[in-house]
């Protein structure tokens, strides 16, 4: 582990995407603490503001620190596309490794159901969830996981066969083991790597989805402090105040970025051949 | 006195690595005259190869190197890239050890042969054809001219391997370097392709480094071979001197590791009558299902036969041996007797009879276990060493009241592993370790029946003869019948007590040990036998009195 984060260390986008997703972690922990004001309350003499002294950030239409709304919004943006991104990996490995160690029919029939979900555009599949499932955040999450399952599914399936072939495998089956000790402990384990980065990538994915879900109006609602609806609200006065618009927008970027890097770092992390 | 045709004087190569250098060759001399075939004998990491590329001048750039290198006149180390672009091929030949990798799968075969003839001795595209023809039926190729036009893939190793010798010898080099040219070749092709060295090496007198980690191909090719050790050339000499009298105690170490039929591993074949322990009948394995479309369309299943009618029998307490090349069908007939390929026919096991792999019960399992060829495949990579040996233990209960840790340091102990291993994961063991853990594994749950699948083919030999010992001492202790699967002769001759030979996925033959050579009847068992290379030394016979 230690050795990992010293390789992660050691290439310019590992290093980059460690300090941005460490500092949007961070917000996440800290970020209601530290808010210098309450990202609620409405304060009708202070609209429209642009970044000055008492607001870093400026304020919004309702004259809101736009700075604390970041700050406390982090929770409901970041955390929420990982565990939404953890969710379909979960399930999507799952389901591949299964499908791989099936084979034959099974497998077959597995992956041509997962390669019709998959040729639905993840967005489309999200908001069909969501709109059948009723708009809240929850839903939100479960709708992006699900839309994300069939990806994953089949990235780690093409690791799963060749880990398949292996001779431990085949010692287990030799053995009689049960289907599901092969599936979670013999393989599982030797598919992990290439799944960890497929899912930092996904996650940067999932902050963009969230935050088109809120932005249609159909994940958090207002006046929740989300970055996707605070881009979507901000719309609207964006004569009145860009800065409105540009700060949760750049926030958005700053963890795709973020996540994007630290996948690209993390593959060549964790390829022994490229260290 | 002519100059040599290579001389190596004093060479040391060191490779940077994160904490300092790692030591690959350590002041190495040699020299290789005129028309003369050195042998360069040493085990895996003992820098053979490192040499061969250090003479191509083909080192990473982590390399830090000292000494001298010379090529007749020219001094090799320190030379400009361009005399080295021009001796490369044109004074020096390589041949690899794999010819399929060795060759570029998207270009036909005459193509490459001609591509060097034009580089390097300026012939037109017309005349390097031409010419490519005549060295391919040179090197004893059929019909050269088919072949000239055909992809990689479509010619069998011995082919290949043929048409990379060919090339070597296109622009008639003064040195040629063979790195392990027979060793991912079938025992009858690797005669087939020393035969033709020879006489190559006959007609056009070129200086040869031949590298080997097998003592028996050196014997018959080489002239004068040199020994090397961790970088070191621990002994180096006419072949004849070597092989009779070694003066280095490795020398000797490595000789006396080599199998030989002459020395008997295994115990007493059971009494004559002992009883039937598996009863192979009429086994036939199919590779390749009947598609979904193929059924529609009633087509037959486009299937490829792996074993035909196979039967066999063996008795309890027995080594039984099964010889034959790559793709004979040895290895799908082990994995058919533990279910890992479906298979018609029946498996009479004890009192079981089984006729389909769904039908193998838990007894079967327990009673039958495999050890596989490759142990960096055959442990899993993310596991200890402690869970892989519990998972046996704990699915047919054998810990018999112990608790688990003690037994897992007891079968450890069997295989000569101290018990601090069961902490560490298979990457942190060496190869014959890996090896050790997987037999261990094996017989954890005290099986009637081991089946060995090549275990020791990718083992340096003298881990080879460790491992074996070991094995047949744990079938004598156990009275466990073994099923080993070898395409090596001399090791099976050693240790097994009956030999099946196969041929494309059928039995030859089956045959006693005791009766061999004299003994085997059909023409194919008569060739593999002739075809195996054979060290007459009488050193080696001593050294393993001296052991006993």
């Amino acid at each position: 582990m230690a050795d990992l984060f010293r390789r992660l260390r050691g290439s310019p986008q590992g290093l980059l995407g460690l300090i941005l997703v460490g500092v949007m972690l961070l917000i996440v922990v800290v970020g209601p603490w530290v808010a210098p004001f309450d990202p609620e309350t409405f304060a009708p003499l202070q609209r429209y503001k642009g970044p000055s002294g008492a607001h870093w950030l400026g304020t919004d239409q309702y004259g809101r620190d736009i700075l604390s709304r970041l700050l406390v919004g982090a929770r409901a943006t970041v955390l929420m596309a990982m565990l939404a991104s953890l969710l379909g990996t979960l399930a999507g490995a799952l389901l591949g490794t299964t499908s791989a160690y099936l084979g034959g029919r099974a497998d077959e029939a597995i992956m041509r159901t997962i390669d019709a979900v998959l040729s639905i555009p993840s967005l489309l599949m999200a908001l069909l969830i969501v709109t059948l499932l009723g708009k809240s955040a929850g839903n939100a999450l479960l709708a992006i996981a699900i839309a994300f399952t069939p990806g994953m599914a089949r990235v780690t399936r093409s690791v799963a066969l060749a880990v398949r072939k292996q001779e431990y495998v085949a010692a287990a089956i030799a053995r009689g083991e049960s289907a599901r000790y092969i599936v979670w402990r013999e393989m599982l384990p030797n598919v992990v790597a290439p799944i960890v980065v497929e899912m930092t990538i996904r996650v940067a994915f999932a902050v963009m989805l969230f935050a088109t879900l809120s932005f249609l109006g159909l994940g958090a609602q207002p006046p929740k402090p989300e970055w996707g609806l605070m881009v979507s609200e901000s719309r609207r006065f964006m004569h009145l105040s860009p800065w409105m618009i540009v700060w949760p927008s750049l926030a958005i970027a700053t963890v795709a970025i973020g996540f994007n890097l630290l996948g690209d770092g993390l593959r060549d992390a964790l390829n022994p051949r490229t260290s | 006195m002519t100059l040599p045709v290579l001389s190596v004087d004093g060479y040391t190569l060191d490779y940077a690595v994160r904490d300092g250098f790692t030591r690959a060759l350590d002041d190495v001399s040699l020299t290789i005259a005129g028309g003369e075939v050195l042998g360069l004998v040493g085990e895996s990491g003992s820098g053979k190869t490192s040499l061969a590329w250090a003479i191509m001048r083909h080192l990473p750039a982590s390399a830090r190197e000292s000494g001298r290198i010379a090529l007749g006149e020219l001094a090799l180390t320190g030379a400009t890239e361009a005399i080295v672009r021009d001796v490369r091929g044109k004074r020096i030949g390589m041949v690899f050890q794999d010819p399929s990798t060795s060759l570029n799968p998207t270009l036909p075969l005459g193509r490459q042969i001609a591509e060097v003839l034009v580089t390097h001795r300026g012939l037109a595209p017309a005349e390097a054809w031409r010419e490519g023809e005549a060295l391919l039926a040179k090197v004893g190729i059929r019909a050269p001219a088919a072949m000239m036009r055909r992809y990689p893939h479509e010619a069998s190793g011995g082919e290949k391997q043929r048409v990379v010798i060919a090339t070597a010898f296109a622009c008639q080099p003064e040195l040629i370097l063979f790195d392990e040219p027979t060793t991912a070749l079938d025992v009858m092709t690797a005669r087939a392709i020393l035969d033709l060295f020879a006489t190559l090496q006959a007609e056009t007198h070129v200086a040869s480094l031949w590298i080997s980690h097998d003592l028996a191909v050196v014997a018959s090719v080489a002239q004068r071979v040199a020994v090397i050790h961790r970088g070191r050339i621990v002994e180096s000499a006419a072949a004849h001197d070597v092989f009779a009298a070694p003066r280095a105690d490795y020398t000797r170490q490595l000789l006396a590791a080599v199998p030989s039929p002459q020395r008997r591993l295994a115990g007493a074949a059971p009494e004559g009558e002992a009883s039937p322990l598996l009863a192979v009948e009429h086994i036939h394995v199919r590779y390749g299902r009947r598609s979904l479309l193929d059924a529609l369309l009633r087509r037959p299943a486009d299937s490829v036969q792996g074993n035909r009618d196979v039967s066999l029998v063996l008795r309890r307490g027995e080594i039984l041996g099964i010889v034959g090349e790559s793709g004979s069908g040895k290895s799908t007939l082990a994995r058919a007797l533990t279910g890992l390929n479906p298979f018609t026919g029946r498996i009479r096991f004890g009192d079981l009879a089984i006729d389909a792999a769904r039908a193998m019960g838990r007894d079967y399992r327990r009673d039958v276990q495999i050890v596989f060829q490759h142990p960096d495949s055959s442990l899993n990579p993310r596991q200890r060493v402690r869970e892989i040996l519990s998972r046996p233990l704990r699915l047919y209960g054998r810990s018999e009241g112990r608790p688990e840790t003690e037994t897992i340091a007891a079968l450890l102990e069997q295989v000569r592993l101290p018990a601090s291993f069961a902490d560490r994961f298979p990457h942190q063991l060496s190869g014959g370790e890996k090896q050790r853990v997987a037999i261990a594994r094996a017989f954890a749950s005290q099986p009637k029946l081991v089946i060995c699948d090549e275990i020791t083919s990718s083992l340096d030999v003298s881990v080879q003869a460790a491992v074996v010992a070991l094995l047949v001492e744990l079938q004598r202790a156990h009275g466990t019948s073994v099923l080993f699967i070898t395409h090596d002769l001399n090791l099976v001759r050693q240790i097994a007590h009956r030999i099946v030979v196969m041929l494309k996925g059928e039995v030859v033959e089956t045959l006693d040990v005791a009766g061999l050579p004299g003994s085997a009847r059909h023409d194919y068992t008569r060739a593999l036998l002739a075809a195996v290379p054979q060290i007459v030394s009488s050193a080696a016979d001593d050294e393993v009195a001296s052991l006993r």
